[in-house]
C-alpha cells in the first residue's frame, strides 16, 4: 500500500475550499437569467478591445525598455531596472483615480498651470493607463529572454553584412518571441480582471458590468457575467501555460556602450512613462495633501486594512504550506496545487459575488472579517504557495533524507529540516500577501463588515462622491504600500518576480 | 395616495417660502418641533445602514449625534442608496437580517422596503413631528430635494435651454450625468410611469450619445461648472452647495416644466426592527437642530416645523412638478432592465 505524504490531506481541503467560488458561480446562475444579450455582447466586446489595446500597449512600451535595460550598459544599472519596474507594484486604480483628476477641462493640469488637455476616459484612458502599468510584466519576461541569449550569433549576422537593426530584427527578436508573448498574456490577464480602472474610466467591461448588477442584487445575472469571464481569463491562462521559455546556454549577452548624448537621449524618450505612471499619482496626492490637508484622515482606516491583510497572510501561509509540500511530494500533491491556483484566475469583483452569496447561505459569516478574510486568502494563496515552492523546491532531499536515516520521523525531520530551510520563502510570501490585500479594492467593496473601510475603499468612496481632496493620505499610503511590495518582489526568488507577483490579482 | 399629497405638500412648501402673507396659516398647523435636547439619550448598538458614499454631510450629522451619545454605539453600511435597499431585500430573503435602520437619499428606495412589508410601523408621537401632509405609517422622510437642469453660465443662458426633459435629447447639448445613483434612477422610473416605457428608452439611447457618465451627482455638476458639459442632471442641492463654497461659480439651476425633469422626491428613512433605540435614533434626524443645519448647510428642503427651504432655491411656485405617485417609484426594476436595454447603466 501507498503510503500518502501527510501533506496530502490538508492539501485537499485547500483545494477543495479554492474551487468552492466557481461552484458557488454555477449554483448561482443556473437560476434562470438572461444568458447573452446585444448589451452582453457590447460588454465583451469592450473587454476584449481593451485586452487586446492593453497588450499591444505593455509590448510597445515594455520591448524597447528591456533592450534599454538589458544591451546598455546604463549608469546605476539597478536603479533604473528598479524605476522601471516600479509601476508594477502600484495598483492601476490610482493611476486611474489621478488620471481622472488631472485630465481634461477643469482638471488639475489646467487649474494648476493653465495647460488645456484632453479628458483621458472611456476605452483609450483605460488602455493608456492599463499599459502603463502593465509594462512592466512585458519588460520583466523580454528582459529574462534577452539576457538568455547568446550574443555570437548576432556577432556572425554582423559579420556576414547585416546592419545592427536588421540583425536584431531577424536573429534575436524570433528567440525571444515566447518571452514577449508570455508578459504581454500577463498584461491581458491584468486587463481583464481589473475593476478599479475600468470603472473610474467609464468603460463597460465585465468586471464594471458584474459590479452595477450587483448593486442591483441581481446576483445570478452576476454570477452569469462572472462564468463569461472567467471563460475569456481561462483561455487566456491555456495560451499562457502552452508558451515555452526559450532555453539556451547562458554566455555573454550583447552589450553596447552609448555616447553620453545618446544616453540622454535614450532616457528622454523613456521619461514620459515614468513621469505618467508614478510622478503624475504622486504629484496630484501631494497637491491635493497641500490643499486639503490631512486633518479628516481617520486613522482607523489604515488600522482596518493592516488588520485584515495581516490575518489574511497569516492563514495563507499557513494553508499554503501543506500546498507546497505537497506538491514537491509527488503528481497528485501537483495536482492540487494547480487547483488552488483558480483563485489566481478569479477576478476580485467575482470572487466578491460568490462569496457574498455564501455569506446569504451561512449567516454567521454573512458581512464577518472572516469572509472577507477568505477572500484575500483565496486570492492570493497561489503567491504564498510559489514564494515556498520556490525555496522548498531548491531544499536538497538528501537533507531530509539524511535526517530520517540518523533516526527523525518524519514530522522531526519536517519541523526541524522543512521548515526552517524554507522559512525565508514563508516569509516573502506572507508579506505578498499582505501588501496585496492591502491594495484590493473589488472584494473588499462587497464582503467588508458594516462600518469596515479600508484604504482602497475609503478611495472608493472618496471617488464616487467627489471630495477627491480627502484621497491624498490614503492615497500616499498605498503608493506606500506598493513600494514596500516592489522591495520584496525585487528581493524574492525570480520565478515569483516575474510570474506572480502582481498578475491577475486585481 | 398619500404621498401624493406629500408631493403636492411640497409645492406649497415652495409658496410657503415665497409668500411669507400664509406663513401665519402654516405656522398654526405645524406640531411643536422637538429639540435634541429634550430627547433620551442613545444607548447600545444600532447598525444603520446609510445611502450616501463618504464626504456627504450627513456624516457631519451622525458624527455630532454620535458625540452627544458617548454609550451609543452606531456602525454604519455605507453604499449606494440602491445597493442597499436590495441588500436588505436579498439579507430578509435569506433571513439574515443586519440593518436595523436605512437611511436612503431616495423615497424609491424606501419603496421597495415597504412594498416587501420589511419596515416596521413608526410611533404615532414620532410622525406627528413631521407636518400632517408628511406623516407616513412606516417610514419618514428627513429632507425635500428637486430634480434640476444645472448648466453652465458661460456656455449658455437661461433662455438656451429646453423646458422639456424630452426636448433635451434633441438639442445639440452636452449633458452629464450620473446613471447610477439612486435619484436618477427613481427620476427614469417617474419617467416610465409619465410617459411609458418606449419612449423612455428612445430618450435614453437619444441622451446616451450625449451624455457624459459620472459616478456621482457632485461629479455631474462640477463637471457642468468647469464646461466639461453645457449641463447636467443633478438633485438641486449639489449646486447650491457649491455655489455656497464658490460664489463666482459659473453654473445655475433650470428646471423643466411638469415633467419628470423637475420631480420632487424625499430622502427618508425606515426602522427595520422594533427597537427604542432605532426609533430613538429617527427623533434624532427630526429634531430642529438636524433639519436645520440639512437646510443651510446641506440645502436640502427640512420638512418639519416652519423652518425655511433653503437659501437660493428658486421660488418654489414657478416650478411645476410632475404628479407621480412616489410609491410607485419603487418598482425600480423594470427602470433598471431599461436602463440596461438603452446601454446607460
Amino acid at each position: 500500500m501507498i503510503r500518502w505524504p501527510i501533506s496530502y490531506p490538508f492539501a485537499l481541503i485547500v483545494a477543495l475550499l479554492a474551487i468552492l467560488p466557481v461552484v458557488v458561480l454555477f449554483v448561482l446562475a443556473s437560476d434562470s437569467v438572461q444568458f447573452f444579450d446585444a448589451h452582453n455582447l457590447k460588454v465583451l466586446y469592450n473587454t476584449l478591445l481593451l485586452m487586446f489595446m492593453t497588450l499591444i500597449g505593455a509590448v510597445i512600451i515594455g520591448v524597447p525598455l528591456a533592450f534599454l535595460t538589458t544591451y546598455i550598459q546604463l549608469p546605476m544599472q539597478r536603479f533604473w531596472i528598479v524605476l522601471y519596474i516600479a509601476p508594477l507594484a502600484m495598483p492601476s486604480y490610482l493611476g486611474a483615480f489621478t488620471f481622472y483628476a488631472a485630465f481634461g477641462p477643469g482638471g488639475e493640469i489646467k487649474n494648476l498651470i493653465g495647460l488645456s488637455t484632453p479628458s483621458i476616459d472611456g476605452l483609450f484612458g483605460a488602455a493608456i493607463i492599463m499599459s502603463l502599468y502593465t509594462y512592466p510584466f512585458v519588460l520583466l519576461t523580454t528582459r529574462a529572454a534577452l539576457s538568455s541569449l547568446d550574443a555570437s550569433q548576432v556577432y556572425a549576422a554582423r559579420t556576414l553584412g547585416l546592419s545592427l537593426a536588421k540583425s536584431l530584427w531577424r536573429v534575436v527578436l524570433p528567440r525571444i518571441v515566447n518571452g514577449i508573448a508570455a508578459g504581454a498574456l500577463l498584461a491581458a490577464m491584468y486587463a481583464l480582471s481589473d475593476f478599479g480602472t475600468p470603472a473610474i474610466m467609464g468603460l463597460d467591461t465585465f468586471t464594471r458590468v458584474i459590479y452595477v448588477e450587483y448593486n442591483s442584487f441581481g446576483l445570478a445575472q452576476a454570477a452569469m457575467l462572472s462564468i463569461q469571464l472567467l471563460v475569456v481569463v481561462g483561455l487566456v491562462l491555456f495560451v499562457e501555460s502552452r508558451i515555452k521559455g526559450t532555453q539556451e546556454k547562458p554566455s555573454q549577452h550583447l552589450l553596447f556602450f552609448p555616447k553620453p548624448m545618446q544616453l540622454t537621449g535614450m532616457f528622454l524618450s523613456t521619461a514620459p512613462v515614468i513621469i505618467l505612471s508614478i510622478i503624475l499619482p504622486l504629484a496630484i496626492f501631494f497637491l491635493w495633501l497641500w490643499r486639503d490637508g490631512a486633518g479628516h484622515f481617520d486613522l482607523s482606516i489604515a488600522w482596518n486594512s493592516a488588520h485584515a491583510s495581516i490575518l489574511a497572510a497569516v492563514v495563507a501561509v499557513i494553508l499554503a504550506l501543506p500546498l507546497a509540500f505537497a506538491a514537491i511530494a509527488g503528481k497528485l500533491g501537483r495536482l492540487l496545487e494547480r487547483i488552488a491556483f483558480v483563485g489566481f484566475g478569479v477576478p476580485g469583483i467575482v470572487m466578491g459575488t460568490a462569496l457574498v452569496y455564501v455569506g446569504l447561505q451561512l449567516p454567521f459569516l454573512y458581512q464577518t472579517l472572516g469572509l472577507l478574510v477568505l477572500a484575500y486568502v483565496l486570492r492570493f494563496i497561489p503567491l504564498a504557495v510559489s514564494s515556498i515552492r520556490a525555496k522548498t523546491e531548491s531544499l536538497d532531499g538528501s537533507l531530509v533524507n539524511a535526517a530520517r536515516v540518523l533516526g527523525a520521523n518524519r514530522y522531526e525531520a519536517l519541523r526541524r529540516i522543512t521548515l526552517p530551510l524554507s522559512m525565508r520563502g514563508i516569509i516573502a510570501g506572507a508579506a505578498l500577501v499582505f501588501l496585496e490585500s492591502m491594495r484590493e479594492l473589488p472584494a473588499t467593496l462587497l464582503l467588508g463588515p458594516t462600518g469596515f473601510e479600508t484604504l482602497a475603499t475609503y478611495l472608493w468612496r472618496v471617488y464616487e462622491a467627489g471630495y477627491f481632496g480627502r484621497a491624498a493620505i490614503p492615497g500616499l499610503l498605498l503608493i506606500l504600500i506598493s513600494a514596500i511590495a516592489l522591495t520584496i518582489m525585487l528581493s524574492g526568488e525570480a520565478g515569483v518576480k516575474t510570474k506572480l507577483t502582481k498578475g491577475p490579482s486585481k | 395616495m398619500q404621498r401624493r399629497t406629500f408631493l403636492q405638500q411640497l409645492g406649497a412648501l415652495g409658496l410657503l417660502g415665497a409668500c411669507p402673507a400664509i406663513l401665519p396659516q402654516h405656522l398654526a398647523a405645524a406640531p411643536s418641533m422637538v429639540s435634541v435636547k429634550q430627547l433620551p439619550k442613545l444607548k447600545g448598538e444600532l447598525t444603520l445602514y446609510l445611502g450616501r458614499g463618504e464626504g456627504g454631510l450627513y456624516e457631519n450629522v451622525l458624527d455630532a449625534i454620535k458625540k452627544r451619545n458617548p454609550d451609543f454605539d452606531l456602525k454604519i453600511r455605507r453604499g449606494p442608496t440602491a445597493a442597499l435597499a436590495n441588500a436588505i431585500v436579498a439579507e430578509a430573503q435569506a433571513n439574515v437580517r443586519r440593518a436595523e435602520v436605512f437611511w436612503a437619499v431616495d423615497s424609491g428606495a424606501i419603496g421597495l422596503l415597504t412594498d416587501k412589508g420589511l419596515a416596521q410601523p413608526l410611533p404615532e408621537d414620532l410622525t406627528s413631528q413631521l407636518r400632517p401632509e408628511f406623516r407616513f405609517p412606516n417610514w419618514a422622510p428627513v429632507t425635500g430635494r428637486i430634480r434640476t437642469l444645472a448648466y453652465n453660465t458661460e456656455r449658455l443662458k437661461a433662455s438656451d435651454i429646453p423646458d422639456s426633459i424630452l426636448a433635451l435629447a434633441e438639442s445639440d447639448l452636452s449633458i452629464a450625468w450620473a446613471p447610477a445613483y439612486a435619484s436618477f434612477q427613481s427620476f427614469v422610473t417617474a419617467m416610465r410611469l409619465l410617459i411609458g416605457e418606449q419612449k423612455t428608452i428612445n430618450w435614453l439611447k437619444a441622451m446616451n450619445k450625449r451624455a457624459k457618465k459620472y459616478a456621482g451627482e457632485l461629479g455631474v455638476v462640477l463637471a457642468a461648472e468647469r464646461g466639461e458639459v453645457d449641463l447636467g442632471l443633478a438633485n438641486h442641492y449639489y449646486t447650491l452647495r457649491l455655489k455656497s463654497g464658490k460664489p463666482d461659480a459659473t453654473v445655475d439651476l433650470a428646471f423643466t416644466n411638469n415633467d419628470a425633469g423637475c420631480l420632487v422626491n424625499a430622502s427618508g428613512i425606515v426602522a427595520l426592527k422594533q427597537s427604542d433605540t432605532a426609533i430613538n435614533f429617527i427623533r434624532y434626524l427630526l429634531t430642529t437642530e438636524v433639519q436645520s443645519y440639512l437646510a443651510s448647510e446641506a440645502y436640502e428642503i427640512p420638512l418639519i416645523g416652519d423652518l425655511a427651504p433653503p437659501a437660493g432655491l428658486p421660488a418654489l411656485q414657478t416650478i411645476s412638478p410632475p404628479k407621480v405617485d412616489l410609491t410607485q417609484l419603487a418598482n425600480l426594476r423594470p427602470t433598471l432592465n431599461m436602463m440596461r436595454k438603452a446601454g446607460v447603466l
